[in-house]
This record gives C-alpha cells, structure tokens and sequence, in this order.
C-alpha cells in the first residue's frame, strides 16, 4: 500500500542544497505558513499594484460588469426543471455502473481460467449487481421519472394548440 | 426440664395474639378482649413459672433464634457483626417474666372491674394496647442483645403513648401522652447513639456468653487498647452513660422524671401496669440486665447511685404537698426507682433487684387500690373529697395499707427489706467513698418523707370523716377488683423472705434465697452471676465496728425515719377533719407544689432554646437550601433558553457551528495531544 | 442449529432479508405503481423485518460469534473480514429489527390517504438494511458505504410528506447537514488509511501496534477526530447534532422514532466497532496521539447530555422535547466509550448497549404515540395534549410509561440501563477520574430531565383538556405498536437477565 513518506525525511527534500544541521529541525509549519502568505500575498499586490497605477475614470459603462460585453439580466438563482436533475441522477447510477463494470471485465477471463472461480463466482454478483440497478430503472421508468414533465404554461398551451 | 425453653417464645408470642384477636376482633367479643387478654396473659404467667422452675432445676437457655442482618464490622474490637432476635432465659429474666406476667395478667383481671363494669368505650383498642404492651415488656425482658432490646424498649415507650392518650378526646390526655413520648425519646435517643457506639466498638450487641459487649469490653480494658481515642474504661463510662441516657428517660429519673406524673392522665390501670412492670421498670431492670458492663465502670456507677439518691429524695419532697391520690403514687414510683439505682449504683445488685420485685408487688397493689378507690368515690381522685372509707370498703382498705406499708419501709413488709439492704449497702461503700455517702444521706432522708406521704395518703383516704357524698356512700367494687388486690396484699406482706439479708447475718441463717438465686446457685449464664458481678467491681467496703452493728445501725435508722415520718403524718392528718399544714412549709411549700419548676424550666428549654434552633435551622432550609434548589432550576431554566437559542432553525448556522464546534475540539485536543 | 453448515455469506442473512424486502417492494410498486394496498405493503415490510429479527435472534442462540472456547461458532466474517458477524453485531441487528418492525406496523395506520406508500416502507427497510450492516461493516470502506446506505433513504423519508412544508425543510436540513457530514467523515478515512495504509480495522490495529504509524502521529489523530465527527452526526451528538430537532420535528412521527431509536443504534455499533477494533487503548495508542482518546468522548458525552436536556427542559412542542431528549440520551450511550480503559470497561459498555435496546422501546414508542397524536390531530404542544388520558387512557399509560422509562424512574427498563451505566461510569473512574464528572453530569441531567417528562405525563393526565374534543380513534396498527412497545418497556425488567448478559458478553467479546 501507498505510504506517505515519514515526516523527517519530507524536511530534508525541501532543504535539499542547505547543509546547515539546525534546519532540519524547522518546524514543518513554517513552510506551510510560508505557503499561505505567499498565496495571499500574490493577488494582494496585484490588487494594489493595479489600484496605483490604474487611471480613474468613473463612468456608467466603466462601472458595469462585463464591460464591452453582454447586458446582465436578471440574478442567477432561477429555477431549473427537475426533469434534467432526474436525468443527471440516472446517468450518474449508470455511470458508476460502467466504472465498476470495466475492471470487472478485465479481469473477467483471468478469473474464468483460474480453477479457484466458477462461472457462479464471476459471473454472479455482477449479474446480481446489474439486475439490482435494473429494478431502479424500471422502477423509475414506471413511476415516470423518465417522462418530460410539462410546466403548467406548457401544459396549457398544448392544450391550446389542439 | 429442657423442653420447657422451646416454648419460651409463646411467652411473647400469646399477649401479641391477645393484641391482634382484641384488636380485629374486639368489638364482637363479650369482653371486648378482656377474655383474649386475660387468657393470654394466663398463658403467659404459666410459661413464666414454668421457665422458673426449669431454672431452679439448673437449666438456662440463651438461643438465637433469627439473624437478620449480619457484616463485616468496621469496629475497634472485633470482627464481623450480627444482630439477630435471641432468647436469654436466666435467673434475672426468668424472675422479671414472673413478675411482669403476674402484674400484666391481675391487671387484666382488674380492668373487668375498672373498665367494663363502668361502661368505658373504646375497649378494644384498650385491650389491644394491654396485649401489646405486654408482649414488648415480656420480649424486652428476655432480649438477649442489646439492640433487640432497644427495639423492645422503643415499642413500650409506644404503648404507653397509645395508653396513656387512651382518653384523647379529653385535653390533657393527649398532651400527657405526648409528653411522655418525647421525654422518654429524648433520653432514648441517647440510648441508641450508645448502642450503636457499643456495636460499633466491639462488633457485638450481645448480653451474654463470651463474644458478648461486656466480655469484649472487660477484655479491652484489660488489655489497655485505646478505642476511638479514648482509653478502654473511660470509654466504656462513655457508652455506658449514653445507654444510661434511656434509662433516666423510661425509669423517670431526674431530669426525665417529669412525664410520669403527667401520664396519670391514663385509666389507672395502666398506670398500674406502667409503674409496677413494664415502662418505668424496663429502664432499672436494663441497668440491671447489663450489670457486667456498668461495673466495669466506677464512674458511671457513680453517677447512678448519686443519680438514684437524688431522685428518691427529691420526688418524696414533692408526694408530699399532692392532694391526687395517683399524683402521690406517681411521686412515690419515681422516688423508689431512684432507691433502686441507688442500689444497683452502690453495686447491690441483689438489692435493686430485690426492690425491683418487691415494689412491683406493692405499687401494683397501691394502684390498683387507688383504682379501686376511684370506683368507689365515683372517679373522685382529690384526696380531700374522701375520708371514711375504712369501714365502707375493709378489703380496699386493708390491702391498701399492706401496700403502703411496704411503701413506708416499715418491718415486717416486703418494702422494709429491700430497701433496707440497698442502704445498707450503699452505707458500707459510703463508708469509704464520699459521693456515695451524699447518696446514701438523701435516700435516708426520703425514708422520712416516703412514710409521711404514704400514711398522709392513707389517712385522708380512708380515716377521718367522710368530706364528700361520694365518701359517704361509696360505690360497690367486684370480684375482679377485690381478688389482685387480695393477691397482691399478701405478696405485699410476704415477698421480703425471699431475702432476709440482716436476718441472716445476725443470725447467721442461710435464708437469702434471692441472692442464691441471682448469683446462680440453681443455674445461671456464666458471667451473669452476683458474685461474677461482685468481682469486677472496684468498690472498697467499710463498716461501723462490726458487721452485725452496721446493719443494726442502718435497719435501726431507716425504721427510726420510716416511723417519724408515719407517725408525724398520724398526729397530722389521722383525726377526724383533717386541714391542709401546706402553710406550715413557708417559702418552700411554692417551690415544692410547683415540682422545683422542672417543667418549667424544661418548657423554657424547649421554648427558649430548641424552637429559635429550630426556626432557625427551618429559616435555613427555606432559603439556602430551597434556595439552592430554586436556584438551579432557575439557572437551569435559563441555561435551557440559551441552548435553545443556539438552534436558529438557518441550516447554514448550523453547519457554521458544527464546522466551528468540531474546530475548537481540534485545536483542544491537537494541542492537548502534541499534534501541531 | 446447524448455522455452521450454512454458506459464510449467509451469516449477513438478517441484513440480506431486509435488502431482499425493499426489492421486493420495489419491483411491487413498478408493476403497480402508486399502489395504496397497505395491508399488503405494510405486511410484506413487517415480515421482512420479523424475519430478520428471527434469524439474528437464532443466530444468537446457536452460538454465532460466542467465542469457541465457550463452545460457540465464533465470530464469522464475510467478504474477506469486510463484515464480521458476532454478538455486538447480532444484538445490533436485533434492535434494527425490532425498531423497523415497531414502525412499519404503527405505520400502516399513519400513512392512510399519503402518496408514495410502497416508496415509503421499500426506504424503510432499505434503510434498516444499511443500519443492519452498519452492525456487521468491518472495514472503513464498508462501514462508510452501509453508513450512506441507512442515510440517503433517511433524508428521503424525512421529506416524504411532499406537500408539508415542515418535512420538505426538515429533509432538506438534514440532507445538507448529513452530506457535510459525510464529507469530514470521508476525509477522517481518508487520513486514517494515510496514516495506516489500511481500511480494515483489525488491520489498522495491528499497524499501530506494530509501531509503523509512529511518525503519522498528529495525521491519525485528526482522521480519528473527524471518524468521531461522522459516528457523531449519526448519533446526533453535539456539536453535529443540529439537524436531529429539525429533521425530528419536521419528519413523519413514526419515522422521527426510527432515526432517533435505530439510526442512532446503529451509529452507536460502528463506533464501538472502530474504536475497540482499530483504535484498542494502550500505551502505544496514547503515545501515538499524544493522549488516551476517550477523553474526547468524556468531552462529547458531558456537552451532548447537557445540551440536549437543558434545550429539551423549556420547549413547548412534544416532538421537539423528545429530539432534545434523543440528543440527550446519545449522550448517555457515549458514556459507554469514554468508560472504556485499557484492560476494561465491559460493565459500561455492555450498559451502553443495553441502554440502547431499552431505548429502542421507550423512546420508539413515544415517538409512536406522537404519530398518533398526529394520526388524531390534537395538536403538537404540550398544551394540546392536556387531558388526552380522558379520551385514550390505554395509549397514555403507555406515554406515562415510556416518559417514566425515558427519565430512568424504577421499575421500567431505563432505570435499569440508566443505573448500570452510573455504576459503570463509577467503576471506569477508578482507571479514569474524569469519569466521575460523567457520573455527575448523567445524575444531574437525569434529575433534569424528570422536570419536562412529567410534564409531559401531567399534561396527559392530570391537566383539564383545553378544547373539547371529539371521539378519539383508535387505530389498530398504531396502537398495537404503541402497546408492544410499552410491555416491552415494562417486561424488560424481569427478563433483563438474559439481555444484561448479551450485552455484557457482545462487549467482552467486542472488547477482548
């Protein structure tokens, strides 16, 4: 199994070139810290750099969000229809079938030629696995989660249209 | 003889059915419980002579017949604890189940005359408390551990309460009843811290045999251990006196002596039953049933005797300025209880014993004689309402006053000889010990007042003239009243052979046969002798010139007062209109009539004293302690509000909180564990 | 018995019954849709769930997971040591079974006119069979998977009453508390097979014991924390209890009862599991973490029990006091890890556990008798309950039962399990002091909570109803529940014997 490396010897990788023995009992954190600061400190001068240099022109369409660039309308948070969670929910069953069923099919005919796995045994659970997700599926084709459901404006304009 | 000591716990065991019959039964028996009574207490009085006899052939029996609880004891000596009901029949007990059992059962039969034949309401529940009072005198006696006899002693203080208050719907009744309780709870909350002191010290409550309290406690001071930071005998002078305690309380001993006047306000039968054999005697024959122990204490037998002296002398000066008939005899009980300490203080076991026996016989008879009176006078208790009724009434009358001269001392009567020999022994050890000396003067002295009230009782009773229409036409008694008086008359008159003490050592006969008796001639408990007494204690005897003088000299002067004071009471009262002399008494006479202010002083106690603690231990209860209580509901409430507040119903809160919660767990542990 | 001769895979039978039960129903409800034959549904949920209990109960009795030595069958693992079956397993199942059993049938009269009925009993079961392997699970892996598996059918069950505002919220709540919950929990497992290399527990063990986790000290302490923090949320104990009153409150009654009874169980078992498995106390542990981990848990014991009954103490809503409550009683339950020490704590263990079959009555049942307070529409505070006894005295003696229990009054079971966990918590302080302020804080919250169960049981009875009412129904399904729930509470007294030394053994086993 996959180890980290034991703590002492990850200090030594970063001081690699120092031949100074007290820095290898520097604290770990320190580096971390160093990170962080070094994170933060990057898009903090840019902001500052670009808040000096910058001319300061206000002005409406200075002051829009994409400026040159498409009209905002309206805030993000709008309703979707349930029927493309409904869809994104049965892709993701019948995508993490496949992930289990590609690793399964490799080592299906090793598994086949050793004399410890019977058909019963390789073939079985994933059979058994499969019909499992199949009674989801049917399920949730009978109690139509599969069906475009229609809003109720559509609804009526359908009507409408007959 | 050794079947006969199966049957002892029927002895207990047939006044407790006669309580239970009387008690589910009564209403529907021709008696009302009278028959059950006085069939069980038949019963009793049969067994009682029977175990009597069995010790007079040499058995004795000493039986545990049920443990209930047993440990490892945490004591000083010892190890492992029992407490369990047993049985000790020896001579001491056998002689106190006669004596109770006889007195119980004439009771019984006096009460046909006292309370049926007047129409009394309410007999069961008089015949209940009679069957139950006995049956816990009858088990106290024969006890063979000092808690069972706790236990015992606890449920007569009861039964007194129960008989005393037998009228309660009058006003004084009730409060008499309940004065008794607590006076006599007083001192046996002492008793109990003794017990458990005892049980805790020795790890043993038993009364007799060698894993006994007073073998333990005989060996420890032997040995010179320390218990409980106290060298071996001072401690037992502690525990002895803490068990005293009890004692003083039920045995009505200054200062615990107030209740028993006041619980006159009882039918005299029971005043009868509670004087002669069972509430105030269990407290004397306790000092006597664990006589071993007190002997090892110089100290504590002391303070009894001084106690016992003190109490005679001082409750006869008050009988004398009573105009009650039964507020006398109440007197005169506490007074002869304080010779019979006296006697057992000075080491005269067999004389306190002795006294013990012949006084249940006399004040018995007294009060049954004085209830017999009552009828007579159509319950009239002022003596100078009364008068005249010697002719009226021979056999009240004669029995009476073989009764009172018993009471007096006066030779040849039971109460002569018994008193005689607790002076004279008090007299000899006084020789050589000044406390006992002081003692040994004021029971002298009260001999001088007992006969001045006695036969100032008995002259206004039953000479002179008739002073009242009561007196002058009596009202008939019965056979019920007249056969105890007649048994207890002659008992009254013979009972003092049982010990002619100076007799005997004048002229050299052997006739002590109670002292044989007691120091196990017949059979006896080991350790439980007069002579195994004898030898554990430390008193020095002296004597004026010879034996034979000194007790010349000690019978002659206690005659010499018995005598001066009956004769003074003759010229005084025996003539045919007798006037009160109270004036004569001059400043005393208020003192005397209001008892020496020992009620009073005791209700300023109480009033004084213990209700300011107790308002004040109520004043802290009601806030600090309801406070407290209050408090942390309060608190609690108002923790449970804020709590709640944390719950804003905003899930992101929530997970804000959570993320927060689970961050300050991991800066307290990482840190706590070194992580970082 | 010959259980032995059976397949190994056969012993996870009490959970493969319930698995097999919610496909069952499944496959009903996709030939007839929408079905509202709930003799047939609720019957077909109660027979797998009485099944199930069946087989763990004779599983039990053969001897499944007594040690050989004792002339058992031993533990018996499945999927190479990815589930182990044995006693603490089995007890476990049995209290999902029983709980899944109790609530299936008050159900059947609860959801009369609802929608979604078979949806509802196949969730039901298939949460029961997460919660089941929750009991076997043996690995990291497993453990996480049955853990979602009892969780995801629970925030569809809290929401299933769609057009009732509170249960829609309720889930929603407990949906997103729950996934962030999942998310630390997952990362805690995540550390631990850094630190270890390993998933199974017995694995994990012996890596620690081996010395070889030494310089992943701080590492392994951290995915320890954040493992407490996932068996936290399932336990509903502080600081991730916050959803349990909301979701409780907002949930079907009936299945408030099954996640404050089973779920919580079953978050129990996994805990006990992890941490006497993998994480068995000892010098090396606490040298590794730099402290003996029950500390933790003496922390989360003394917060849980007294956040959830002083918040319980003033609210003026049943259901909600009795999620407090819940939350108060999880805190109980955690006395019996941070009583543990190195070479004991079998006694509060085995306390811990038995409390939490005595609670899987008391407090099912209570939860029951709000659904059918519900099921008549009387109201939801303790005011609206004023004076029920006068109209349904059978079903307020049971209530007056269960509150009694719940506050741990003799002679009903929880003053038995209460006291065993007291005198418990009094032993392990002879290892451990601090567990005499555990020993305090469940005294003290105890007395507390006397003050708003009997407030409850003086609205029942002694108050005067505040509207006149009319006949109250009595609904069989709920009221047999209600009852058997009840006797159970009171009978668990006298028969207290044989599940004292169930407990007891599955925790020396556990333990050994």
């Amino acid at each position: 199994m996959a180890r980290l490396r034991p703590k002492n010897e990850q200090s030594t990788l970063i001081c690699v070139g120092y031949e100074s023995p007290n820095v290898t009992e520097m604290n770990d954190w320190i580096a971390i810290g160093m990170l962080a600061l070094v994170g933060l400190s990057i898009p903090l001068g840019m902001m500052v750099v670009s808040y000096l240099i910058r001319p300061s022109v206000p002005e409406t369409s200075k002051r829009a969000t994409y400026e040159s660039g498409e009209i905002p309308t309206g805030g993000t948070r709008i309703r979707f229809n349930i029927q493309y969670y409904m869809v994104a929910l049965l892709f993701v069953v019948f995508d993490i079938e496949t992930v289990l069923l590609f690793p399964w099919a490799v080592v299906y005919q090793d598994a086949l030629a050793s004399p410890e796995y019977g058909l019963l045994e390789a073939l079985g659970p994933m059979l058994l696995f499969v019909a499992i997700l199949m009674i989801g599926l049917a399920w949730a084709w009978r109690t139509g989660a599969v069906q475009w459901a229609q809003t109720r404006t559509q609804a009526a304009s359908d009507t409408d249209r007959q | 003889m050794e079947g006969a000591f199966s049957y002892a716990p029927a002895i207990a065991a047939f006044p407790l059915a006669a309580f239970v019959v009387a008690l589910t039964f009564g209403k529907w028996m021709p008696r009302k419980g009278a028959i059950a009574g006085i069939a069980a207490t038949a019963g009793s009085l049969l067994f009682s002579l029977w175990m009597l006899a069995a010790v007079a052939s040499g058995e004795v029996y000493h039986e545990t017949l049920y443990e209930w609880t047993a440990g490892e004891a945490a004591g000083e000596v010892g190890d492992g604890i029992e407490f369990t009901f047993g049985i000790l029949i020896d001579p001491l007990s056998a002689l106190m189940l006669v004596i109770v059992s006889l007195v119980a059962f004439l009771v019984h039969i006096f009460s046909l005359g006292y309370m049926n034949a007047e129409g009394e309401t309410g007999l069961p529940r008089y015949y209940a408390g009679l069957g139950l009072f006995t049956f816990s005198m009858l088990a106290f006696v024969y006890a063979d551990n000092l808690l069972m006899a706790f236990m015992f002693f606890e449920l007569v203080g009861l039964c007194s309460y129960l008989l005393i208050g037998f009228w309660f719907r009058t006003r004084s009744a009730p409060s008499a009843a309940k004065k008794a309780f607590l006076v006599t709870r007083f001192g046996d909350y002492f008793f109990l811290i003794g017990v458990v002191a005892i049980a805790a010290t020795f790890g043993t409550v038993a009364f007799a045999g060698d894993d006994s309290f007073v073998a333990a406690a005989e060996t420890a001071i032997a040995d010179g251990d320390t218990l409980f930071g106290f060298d071996a005998q001072t401690w037992v002078t502690i525990t002895g006196l803490l068990v005293l305690g009890g004692v003083l309380g039920k045995s009505a001993q200054f200062p615990f002596h107030t209740w028993l006047p006041d619980a006159m306000e009882g039918p005299t039968t029971v005043s009868a039953l509670i004087h002669a054999a069972t509430m105030v005697a269990a407290g004397v024959y306790l000092v006597a049933r664990m006589f071993g122990y007190y002997a090892l204490s110089p100290t504590a037998l002391a303070i009894i005797a001084f106690v016992g002296g003190f109490t005679a002398l001082f409750a006869a000066t008050m009988g004398v300025v009573k105009d009650d008939i039964k507020q006398v005899l109440a007197y005169s009980t506490i007074s002869q209880y304080g010779y019979m300490m006296l006697g057992l203080g000075v080491g005269g076991y067999v004389a306190g014993v002795f006294h013990l026996m012949n006084h249940a016989f006399f004040k018995a008879l007294l009060f049954l004689g004085a209830g017999a009176v009552i009828i007579l006078m159509h319950h009239e208790q002022d003596m100078w309402k009364m008068g005249g009724l010697k002719e009226k009434a021979p056999v009240t009358y004669y029995t009476f006053l073989a009764g009172a001269l018993a009471l007096a001392g006066i030779i040849p009567f039971s109460g002569f000889w018994s008193k005689d020999e607790i002076l004279y022994d008090a007299l000899i050890v006084g020789l050589n010990e000044p406390v006992i000396m002081a003692a040994y003067a004021m029971g002298l002295v009260a001999v001088f007042f007992t006969g001045f009230y006695t036969f100032r009782m008995v002259f206004l009773t039953f000479h002179g003239e008739p002073r009242s229409e009561a007196a002058e036409d009596p009202h008939p008694v019965g056979w019920a009243v007249k056969v105890p008086l007649l048994t207890l008359g002659v008992l009254a008159l013979v009972a003092g052979v049982a010990n002619l003490a100076p007799v005997a050592k004048i002229l050299g006969v052997d006739i002590v046969f109670l002292e044989h008796w007691l120091d196990g001639e017949y059979g006896a408990v080991e350790g439980l002798t007069y002579s195994a007494y004898g030898e554990l204690l430390a008193y020095e005897t002296g004597v004026i010139g010879s034996e034979q003088l000194t007790i010349l000299v000690a019978a002659g002067l206690s005659l010499l007062l018995a005598f001066s004071g009956a004769g003074l009471a003759w010229k005084l009262y025996n003539v045919p209109e007798p006037v009160a002399h109270k004036e004569r008494l001059g400043s005393a006479r208020r003192t005397i009539e209001n008892n020496y202010y020992q009620d009073e002083y005791q209700v300023w106690l109480a009033r004084g004293f213990t209700l300011p603690l107790s308002r004040a231990a109520d004043r802290f209860d009601q806030t600090v302690i309801d406070g407290s209580v209050n408090g942390i509901s309060t608190a609690s409430l108002f923790g449970s509000s804020w709590v709640k507040r944390l719950q804003t119903g905003i899930v992101t809160n929530y997970a804000a909180l959570i993320v927060a919660g689970f961050i300050a767990l991991l800066v307290f542990l990482g840190v706590y564990g070194g992580w970082f | 018995m010959a259980v032995f001769q059976l397949a190994e895979w056969t012993a996870m039978a009490p959970a493969l019954i319930l698995a097999g039960t919610a496909l069952a129903l499944f496959v009903f409800d996709s030939i007839s849709p929408h079905s509202t034959n709930r003799s047939l549904l609720a019957g077909t949920a109660a027979g797998g769930a009485l099944a199930s209990l069946a087989v763990a109960v004779w599983f039990i009795v053969a001897g499944v997971g007594t040690p050989t030595v004792d002339g058992g069958l031993g533990e018996i693992t499945v999927l190479s040591d990815q589930f182990v079956v044995d006693q603490m397993a089995l007890y476990f199942m049995i209290i999902v079974a029983i709980v899944t059993a109790l609530i299936v049938v008050a159900s059947y009269d609860y959801l009369v006119g609802h929608a979604y009925q078979a949806e509802y009993y196949s969730l039901v079961v298939l949460a029961a069979t997460g919660m089941s392997m929750m009991a076997a699970a043996n690995s990291l892996v497993t453990i996480f998977i049955a853990l979602e598996l009892a969780s995801l059918p629970s925030y569809a069950l809290v929401a299933i009453l769609k057009d009732n505002r509170g249960s829609v919220e309720a889930g929603l709540k407990y949906f997103l508390i729950g996934a962030l919950s999942s998310a630390i929990f997952l990362y805690g497992i995540s550390l631990v097979y850094g630190a270890t290399g390993h998933l199974q527990l017995d694995n994990i063990a012996e890596v620690i014991a081996a010395g070889d986790a030494d310089p992943y000290g701080g590492l392994l302490g951290l995915g320890i924390l954040m493992l407490i923090g996932g068996f936290a949320f399932k336990t509903a104990s502080v600081p991730f209890h916050f959803w349990a009153p909301d979701a409780y409150e907002g949930a079907p009654a009936p299945i408030s009862g099954f996640l404050s009874s089973a779920s919580k169980a079953a978050g129990f078992v996994i805990l006990f599991r992890v941490f006497t498995e993998a994480f068995p106390l000892g010098d090396q542990m606490n040298a590794l973490i730099g402290f003996d981990w029950t500390v933790a848990f003496i922390i989360l014991a003394i917060v849980t029990m007294t956040v959830g009954n002083f918040a319980a103490a003033t609210q003026n809503n049943v259901k909600r006091m009795l999620a407090y409550s819940s939350i108060g009683h999880a805190g109980y339950a955690l006395i019996g890890v941070a009583g543990l020490s190195a070479d004991g704590g079998e006694l509060v263990m085995g306390a811990a556990m038995m409390h939490l079959l005595v609670y899987g009555f008391m407090n099912t049942g209570a939860f029951l008798f709000v659904a059918l307070a519900e099921h008549w529409g009387v109201g939801r505070t303790f005011e609206d309950y004023n004076g029920l006894s006068r109209q349904a005295p059978i079903a307020c003696a049971a209530m007056a039962v269960f509150m009694f229990s719940l506050a741990g009054i003799p002679p009903f079971g929880g003053f038995f399990s209460k006291f065993f966990l007291f005198m418990g918590a009094l032993e392990a302080s002879a290892a451990n002091t601090a567990m005499l302020a555990v020993a305090a804080a469940l005294v003290v919250n105890s007395a507390l909570s006397l003050y708003y169960y009997s407030r409850l049981v003086k609205a029942l009875w002694i108050e005067e109803p505040a509207t006149t009412r009319d006949r109250l129904a009595r609904p069989t399904g709920l009221y047999a529940a209600i009852v058997v729930a009840a006797v159970m509470t009171v009978l668990i007294l006298p028969g207290f014997g044989p599940v004292v030394d169930a407990a007891l053994d599955a925790a020396v086993a556990a333990l050994g």
